[in-house]
């Protein structure tokens, strides 16, 4: 009894104590306060994925401080329950930012899916919200694979057992952007990139069989085929974080007679210990491939001896090729020192809250310099023109950017890391 | 319904017993025959390959599966820390092996295989002696409580494990340095690495030391006494807490060597590694025949095997499904596993 | 033999003697807790209480889940490991039937059935697989029986994930994308008011995915299931069913020489407990809008379990406080720990800890990775302290305290088939 009482006392005041929240940043203004809703996972095995990016919020706001004579605070909130992204405890998270009336918009989240359960909610509070990191092209397109990638008709979302964009949205106007480009061109720009520069004709396609994962390998396999190659094997493994032994799949691969390996997925999945498993079964020469979730400082450790060769595509601009943006990178550095700080959706995230800044200030401009409503800022944000680390970025009317560049990254040298190889506009289709 | 369930009562008498040993070990034998006989008619080579793999994965899942056999036989408890002891066995090795300066480029000699030695026996130590202590603090105070609430403390404790490599290494992959020769030799138009060997070796070795020590030790007599009936084995003069710590101790060595060959054969490990590798390593235990030595090893021979085979010649995405659905199979049909005990119906 | 906190357990008995009936009084406070909660929630945070009314309507499905599962394992004593299974069975249930789903299966038909019906579909498909996973184990010995059935709750994540897009089968699940965009629940007329705090009012048609009413809504009417629930279940209880039930638990040999079919009274504890879980799985699509294979794994069977026996099993309200406790701790407690830490350290001055340094990541995310540590913590201490539950059934209580029981609750040596 002593203890049950002792937690339901426990209970009562952390409800009291949580309704505050985190919230950080901030600088002197006296205006009131403006809050950025952040809802990342934080914890468990997705923490590489979620503090990189939190960081690059933090960053942003940290430098802006304050908007038109209002406070900038970030209020982060971790939607990983048991180390896993959750999209029950993400919808539990907006509808507290929504609750907070100075909560003007959010970024987040990370993962596809949560984001599905999450647009219906901010959708009908008009609450606008900007992924770094969602590519899944049926959270914003009608056309999971168009005929310009595949050659024949086109698959919509539907078909393919997605909802189509209009389902998530119940007010029927968008609130939903993002800065990163879709799943559909990042893997056929791999797949040019294999067929043409790598001068592959036969690869061995797996994905670790998450939405991200699984659809660029599909697109690239698609993509791949077109080109006039030929996908020799291909695999799923679902739970691909729990496997530890890739070596059943590359034989095959290689039995089929595989020239090169592509891997779906990111490196808290294993992606990169495939890599490493091809020790000793492909010749050196042969090159690894893959999407943004390999091009990681983690993925060069779990590689270990076997980083050169391998390639990588991200889908967004590398701020590093941006004139201008080094400066940006190198000060975030020196902020945020530890190597795992820094991944590849931290300057993402830092121009996602700069879009989100810049759209308030605009609200408030056209408010009269008073407190805008969500709506508002829905509104200015729709008409973003920025220009940032990424480069330039507007959003079409689905709410995807319009700065449509993959760049390809690779390991040339082990001692460099990744370097940029090319950068491949798609701004005008494929 | 009174007729299934007679004629599932039929089956499984019909399966029981030594008799139902042989039936199914050529059943089994017979499905694999028919579902691979074409892929090693059409590539050969291919088959050798994936054969090891599956031994040598067999074999890890193996030396985890006794641990979960023993401890099972003795205090009939799933224990659910068992694959994150293993997963600590690889984490504690990994600054042990630092100390003595090797890297991925070390080459192989006659000292990395001293020091591998010794690191092993070392952290064999050590796991033992934590699993121990959890043992003394977690489940001795609840052996007289309601079975699950000792099942509850295994998963907190699971956690608490987890919990701590996290906290100790982070989320991600850590690297394990890759000590084995890399050398292939050909065979039969296979490559096999040297690699393969060593890790298969030395689970067998593990495996048979452990099989003499129990049917020959005094210990080993006396934890088998234990388990078959815990009040009989107090009256002849065992001492039971000391006995049960001892299968801690020894399933926790094993489960650490576990750990150790699973690095070196994959040079990454993660914190949260042990949880899959325990299901899988619990579901062969099972399979073989919980509470049974050599069933636990012939188990996990078999998982490995399966495993390799689907992820090579079928969908890897149902591969979990069909070892999980085997699982249910066998104890349905066969309740005590492959090579336990009959099972007297009442 | 240990007999941890005797004198606690002695301290407790005397300020249970303030009160007649423990459990009368436990479900009367959750009563007024659970209709005060939406005020209470709205006060404390300035009028900014809809994302807790929202989380505690989440909460509720816990319940319901905790339910169900002591049926199981409570009163039947059976154990059950993989019982998130029979809620994404419910959940997908309601998913495929309510949603565009199924026009891109082989079917090329969509279905938008409406909640009330899919319900009751929910809680009987959920209640065939537990009769047919059932038939053939359930004469097995107990522990066998907790195998299988995390075998079965480990295959079916694995097949809702494996029936995507590119399965031989076509596309039926959505495979790891899930289902989203399902229906939300639907009513010709509902009263809004007095808990959405303006007058009572009828409106008709009412939708529950209207943000005007969400999450109150939600909230409002998983009180009444579970409300429904708990009624049906204490019923159950206290008819012939359940002293069967409590018979087989205590001795099957007995139970069965006194007349019982054993196994066909084990079986409709299994079914009952699915269909508890079919129906809470057809709430969480509904109120999710979202349905994805990933959030039915082990670790929230295990949940469930913890739920079920930290609360005390076999006693219904004990099971309700212990999953409120639990959901409390997971979804609430743990993550927001690193900023109590934060505001704690903060307040009494030691706010440079929260900075990040070299090896020290800043207290914040040094507190977070402690979440695994201090959630495994918190099970180990409290069945140390307590091993029969926070609020065990009166009848477990004695048999604890007088040992008249030296067997445990689960020994499956003796009750052999």
């Amino acid at each position: 009894m002593r203890l049950s009482k002792l937690l339901a006392g426990l209970a009562l005041a952390s409800v009291v104590l949580a309704a505050c929240g985190t919230t950080g940043g901030g600088g002197t203004a006296n205006k009131g306060t403006i809050k950025i809703g952040v809802d990342l996972p934080e914890s468990g095995a997705e923490t590489s994925n979620g503090i990189p990016t939190l960081n690059g919020v933090k960053f942003a706001v940290d430098q802006v401080k304050s908007v038109d004579g209002f406070t900038l605070q970030y209020f982060n909130l971790d939607d990983a329950v048991n180390g896993v992204h959750d999209p029950q405890k993400g919808t539990q998270n907006v509808q507290q930012f929504i609750d907070d009336k100075a909560v003007l918009g959010m970024i987040g989240p990370f993962n596809s899916n949560v984001a599905r359960a999450e647009i219906k909610v901010t959708n009908q509070a008009h609450l606008v919200q900007i992924s770094p990191a969602n590519t899944n092209q049926c959270l914003t397109k009608d056309i999971y694979i168009p005929q310009s990638l595949s050659g024949v008709p086109d698959v919509d979302c539907k078909a393919a057992g997605y909802p189509f964009p209009k389902d998530l949205r119940p007010t029927g106007t968008n609130n939903y952007f993002r800065v990163a480009t879709t799943d559909d061109f990042q893997g056929p720009a791999m797949s040019d990139y294999a067929y043409n520069k790598l001068n592959l004709k036969k690869v061995g396609v797996a994905s670790d069989a998450e939405a991200y994962g699984k659809g660029i390998a599909d697109t690239f396999s698609i993509r791949f085929k077109k080109d006039g190659g030929t996908i020799v094997k291909r695999q799923d493994f679902p739970n691909a974080s729990h496997v530890s032994d890739f070596r059943s799949f590359l034989r095959s691969a290689l039995a089929a007679g595989a020239e090169g390996i592509y891997f779906g997925g990111t490196d808290s999945n294993n992606a990169c210990v495939v890599r490493n498993q091809m020790k000793g079964i492909f010749p050196d020469s042969a090159p690894f491939m893959g999407g943004d979730g390999i091009v990681t400082g983690q993925c060069i450790k779990d590689a270990a001896d076997k980083v050169v060769g391998m390639n990588g595509t991200v889908a967004t601009v590398a701020a590093e090729k941006v004139s201008g943006s080094q400066a940006t990178i190198d000060a975030f550095k020196k902020a945020y020192p530890n190597s795992n700080d820094y991944g590849a959706y931290t300057m993402p995230a830092y121009d996602a809250t700069k879009i989100l800044i810049a759209a308030i200030d605009r609200a408030i401009k056209a408010n009269n310099n008073n407190m805008p409503s969500r709506q508002q800022v829905l509104d200015a944000m729709s008409k973003t023109d920025f220009t940032g680390v990424l480069g330039h970025t507007s959003f079409d009317d689905k709410g995807d950017t319009t700065n449509k560049v993959i760049t390809v990254y690779a390991v040339k040298d082990a001692s460099k890391g990744w370097e940029v190889d090319t950068t491949v506009d798609l701004s005008h289709g494929l | 319904m009174a007729s299934v369930a007679a004629a599932l009562k039929g089956t499984r008498t019909a399966l029981s017993g030594a008799l139902g040993t042989w039936l199914f070990l050529a059943g089994t034998i017979l499905v694999l025959a028919v579902l691979l006989l074409p892929k090693v008619i059409s590539n050969p080579a291919f088959f050798i390959q994936i054969l090891i793999y599956g031994v040598a994965n067999g074999a890890i899942f193996a030396l985890i599966a006794l641990g979960y056999t023993m401890v099972y036989g003795i205090i009939e408890l799933i224990n659910f820390a068992h694959g994150d002891i293993f997963t600590l066995g690889a984490f504690i090795a990994i600054p042990l092996i630092g100390v003595f300066g090797f890297t991925d480029s070390t080459p192989f000699s006659v000292g990395v295989v001293l020091v591998l030695l010794l690191v092993t026996a070392a952290v064999m130590v050590i796991d033992g002696g934590i699993n121990m202590a959890i043992e003394r603090l977690a489940y001795r105070p609840l052996r007289s409580a309601p079975r699950l609430a000792i099942l509850i403390t295994a998963v907190g404790m699971s956690f608490v494990l987890e919990g701590a490599m996290y906290v100790w290494r982070g989320a991600n992959n850590v690297h394990f340095p890759d000590l084995l020769p890399g050398t292939r030799i050909s065979f039969l138009g296979a490559s096999l690495g040297v690699k393969d060997l060593i890790v298969i070796g030395s689970a067998v070795i593990l495996v048979v030391s452990l099989n003499v020590f129990i049917t020959n030790s005094k210990l080993g007599k006396a934890m088998r006494a234990t388990a078959q009936d815990r009040e009989a084995a107090q009256l002849m003069g065992i001492n039971i807490n000391r006995t049960i710590a001892a299968t801690f101790f020894i399933g926790a060595a094993l489960a650490a060597a576990g750990g150790i060959i699973f690095g070196l054969y994959f040079n990454n490990i993660r914190f949260d590694e042990g949880f899959t590798a325990g299901l899988f390593a619990f579901t062969a235990a099972v399979f073989g025949g919980i509470g049974n030595i050599q069933g636990a090893a012939l188990g996990g021979l078999f998982i490995g095997l399966v495993q390799a085979f689907s992820n090579a010649y079928y969908q890897a995405a149902l591969t979990d499904v069909w070892i999980f659905a085997i699982l249910i199979l066998v104890l349905v049909f066969r309740p005590a596993g492959l090579l336990g005990m009959q099972v007297p119906e009442k | 033999m240990s007999r941890p906190l005797l004198r606690g357990d002695t301290a407790m008995r005397w300020a249970m003697g303030t009160f007649k009936d423990r459990n009368r009084t436990i479900y009367t406070l959750l009563i007024i807790g659970a209709l005060l909660f939406p005020s209470f929630a709205d006060v404390t945070t300035g009028g900014a209480g809809n994302h807790l009314v929202s989380t505690a309507a989440d909460a509720g499905i816990y319940v319901l889940l905790a339910i169900g599962l002591n049926v199981v394992v409570g009163f039947a004593g059976l154990l059950d490991l993989g019982y998130a299974a029979f809620f994404a069975i419910g959940a997908y249930s309601y998913g495929l039937l309510a949603s565009g789903q199924l026009s891109g299966s082989p079917l090329h038909a969509e279905f938008h059935f409406p909640f009330w019906v899919l319900l009751l579909v929910a809680m009987f498909v959920a209640a065939s697989f537990g009769a047919i996973l059932g038939a053939p184990t359930l004469r097995l010995r107990g522990d066998y029986l907790a195998i299988v059935t995390l075998g079965f709750g480990e295959i079916v994540p694995r097949i809702f994930r494996f029936l995507g897009a590119g399965s031989p089968l076509g596309n039926w699940t959505g495979g790891v994308n899930g289902i989203a965009a399902i229906d939300s629940p639907k009513l010709p007329a509902f009263i809004t008011g007095p808990w959405f705090g303006t007058p009572i009012k009828v409106v008709a048609p009412f939708d529950f995915g209207d943000s005007n009413w969400a999450p109150m809504d939600f909230y409002v009417l998983i009180l009444i299931l579970v409300a429904i629930c708990v009624v049906l279940v204490t019923n159950l209880h206290n008819s012939r069913i359940g002293r069967a039930w409590m018979a087989v638990r205590e001795d099957e040999v007995a139970a069965a020489a006194s007349g019982i079919n054993t196994v066909a009274i084990k079986l409709l504890a299994f079914a009952i407990g699915a269909s508890f879980a079919g129906f809470a799985g057809c709430f969480y699509g509904a109120k999710l809008s979202y349905v994805s294979s990933e959030n039915f794994e082990f670790v929230v069977s295990v949940s469930i379990l913890i739920m079920v026996v930290l609360g005390g099993m076999g006693n219904i309200p004990g099971v309700i406080l212990g999953a409120l406790t639990i959901f409390f701790v997971q979804f609430f407690v743990l993550t927001n720990l690193p900023d109590y830490a934060v505001a704690a350290s903060n307040a009494v001055g030691l706010g440079f800890l929260n900075q990040s340094t070299g090896g020290w990541v800043g207290l914040h995310d040094e507190v977070q990775r402690l979440n695994y540590i201090v959630f495994g913590l918190i099970l180990v201490v409290v069945m140390l302290l307590r091993p029969q539950g926070l609020f065990p059934s009166r009848i477990r209580e004695q048999e604890l305290e007088k040992g008249t029981t030296e067997e445990a609750v689960f020994d499956v040596r003796e009750a052999t088939d």
